[in-house]
């Protein structure tokens, strides 16, 4: 017999980890929706910027999520810089050279990270809100929780700047009809850099709350990218919304596959369930029609 | 003389490698509606986006208002005063009515202004007041064509190019885009450059025309002279 606090408890996990995965896949969708082009370095720029927030943690001796208010602004630049350096030269070109540039740029800071730390993982030695309270029969983690809520509120900030501001409407239209976006007087590079800079900035907020809790490795891109894939395949089309209610169904998922399997089988169950869903809707779960 | 809004002088232009644009020679004056017709393949909607910097330009000189265009990007020339309904109309489909209206007013001098060309679009397209709200993909083709030219009035442009409006449309709405260039003209001061393949129509309401084949100018006039032209008529049957 399973406990069924334990399910409580880890259907908990798995909506706070939704959350997450919710803020860093959005970067993903950003970039794909708007630009068109499949950032395969994504969860790469995940975990750089945790070994960043790992640094400066160590150095101002900072919980690693408060270190977020340097990792976002400057992964914001790097993002807009890697845009400019890499991205652009290859907007246009066929799929598989996107496909391979965009694995490389992942593959040398794979190769960065471990040629400078090692394969050996890092944590911050003193974190300041990995405890848990208790609360009836559910215990919950601290760290996690504001990750969580600061997900939350970071997801809807992106929702009102699409929905509600001018700069909004112009990363709206440009991914409409990027050709026509122009004519507009919109300025369509302008819009690529500053939403590739954004979707950074979200992979450096993810990571900084992470590792206030979490560790890192030089191969906990792979992770981040896999999940993020499956949120934006299963519901991209649906704009921050979709991503939102996706990055909760994985995160329950994975909960659910370490409760019942193992957790070594999590990822597997949550591929498991998308190929399920894909199978009844090829087109995610909010596509039109 | 009316001042020169728009010249092209010797345009050779294209697609990378692909040359379209044969030398080019054309020019739109202040309150002019300009016609330019000729066969599918002629090279039309490439001299349309040439002039908006979406093409590759070999060689050439193009001028607004006497002022060389031919380095701003195309977002710029936006700006400063050129703008074109697109061939397919080219509709932000995900985003409402209104949406596509404000994106349409999207530079600061257009913004400023933002509340009277509205106020002027909404009674040219009383359609479009009343579906504000809603999706514009799922705006009939006559209303989103509509919807195409109010969203390029929204930028406050000098001179206004269409690029076959009527493609797709039924007759009847055919004639109403007709009707609208020539209001645009004669109510907004508005410079325009059209792109037809209703020759006859488009020829009635134009002050001038170039026809066009194969990457080049093959016949220029008024459009009215050029609607008893014998070689015209045999060329596009007009009867
Ligand atoms: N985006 C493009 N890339 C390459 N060739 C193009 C492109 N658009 C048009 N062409 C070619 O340019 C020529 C002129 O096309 P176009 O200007 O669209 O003609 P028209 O508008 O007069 O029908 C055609 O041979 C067409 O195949
Ligand atoms: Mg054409």
């Amino acid at each position: 017999m399973i406990d069924p606090s334990l399910v409580a408890n880890n259907v908990i996990d798995g909506v706070l980890m939704g959350l997450l995965y919710s803020l860093v896949a959005l970067g993903l969708a950003l970039v794909f929706g708007v630009m068109d082009i499949i950032n395969f370095a994504h969860g790469d720029f995940v975990m750089i910027a945790a070994y960043l927030s790992w640094l400066l943690a160590m150095a101002f001796w900072l919980d690693p999520s408060i270190i977020a208010v340097i990792t976002v602004p400057v992964f914001f630049l790097i993002g807009v810089a890697v845009y400019k350096l890499v991205i652009e030269p290859i907007l246009g070109a066929e799929p598989l050279i996107q496909i391979a540039v965009t694995v490389g740029l992942g593959y040398v800071f794979q190769n960065v990270a471990l040629g400078i730390w090692k394969a050996e993982p890092k944590s911050f030695p003193n974190p300041w809100f990995n405890f848990s309270i208790d609360l009836g029969p559910v215990t919950l983690t601290v760290a996690k929780l504001m990750a969580a809520a600061i997900s939350l509120i970071s997801l809807y900030l992106v929702h009102y700047l699409l929905t509600n501001t001018k700069f909004g409407l112009a990363i709206r239209a440009t991914s409409a009809n990027r050709e026509v976006a122009p004519l507009m007087g919109i300025n369509v590079r302008k819009v690529y850099a500053i939403t590739f800079g954004l979707g950074i900035a979200l992979t450096a907020l993810g990571a900084s709350l992470y590792m206030s809790w979490g560790q890192t490795n030089p191969y906990l891109g792979q992770s981040f990218s896999l999940l993020s894939w499956v949120i934006v395949a299963m519901g991209g089309l649906g704009g921050v919304v979709g991503v939102l209610y996706s990055g909760l169904i994985v995160g329950i998922l994975e909960a659910l596959g370490t409760t019942f399997f193992t957790a070594s089988a999590r990822l597997a169950v949550v591929y498991i369930a998308f190929f399920l869903l894909l199978w009844f809707r090829p087109r995610g779960l909010f596509a039109r029609r | 003389m009316a001042e020169t809004m728009l010249e092209l002088k010797n345009v050779e232009a294209g697609y990378g490698e692909f040359r379209v644009l044969h030398g080019i020679n054309l020019r739109v004056d202040k309150g002019e509606i300009v016609a330019l017709v000729g066969p599918n393949g002629a090279g039309k909607t490439t001299t349309l986006r040439t002039i908006l910097r979406m093409t590759t330009l070999y060689n050439g000189e193009i001028r607004f208002k006497g002022k060389d265009i031919r380095h701003l990007p195309t977002h710029k020339i936006v700006e400063e005063g050129v703008t074109m309904v697109p061939e397919g109309r080219g509709i932000f489909n995900p985003l409402t009515v209104y949406e596509n209206l404000v994106a349409g007013a999207y530079t600061k001098k257009a913004q400023e202004k933002m509340d009277d060309t509205l106020e002027f679009v909404f009674s040219l397209f009383p359609r479009l007041k009343e579906r504000r709200n809603q999706i514009a993909g799922t705006l009939s083709g006559g209303e989103a064509q509509m919807l195409a030219i109010a969203r390029a009035i929204m930028s406050r442009p000098e001179v206004l190019m269409f690029d076959e409006p009527s493609l797709g449309l039924a007759p009847k709405i055919v004639l109403e885009v007709f009707d609208t260039v020539v209001k645009l003209r004669d109510e907004a001061n508005m410079t325009i450059l059209i792109v037809e393949q209703h020759v006859k129509n488009s020829l009635e309401i134009a002050d001038r025309a170039y026809v066009m084949e194969m990457g080049q100018i093959v016949l220029e006039g008024e459009g009215k002279a050029l609607l008893n032209d014998e070689r015209l008529k045999k060329a596009y049957l007009i009867i």
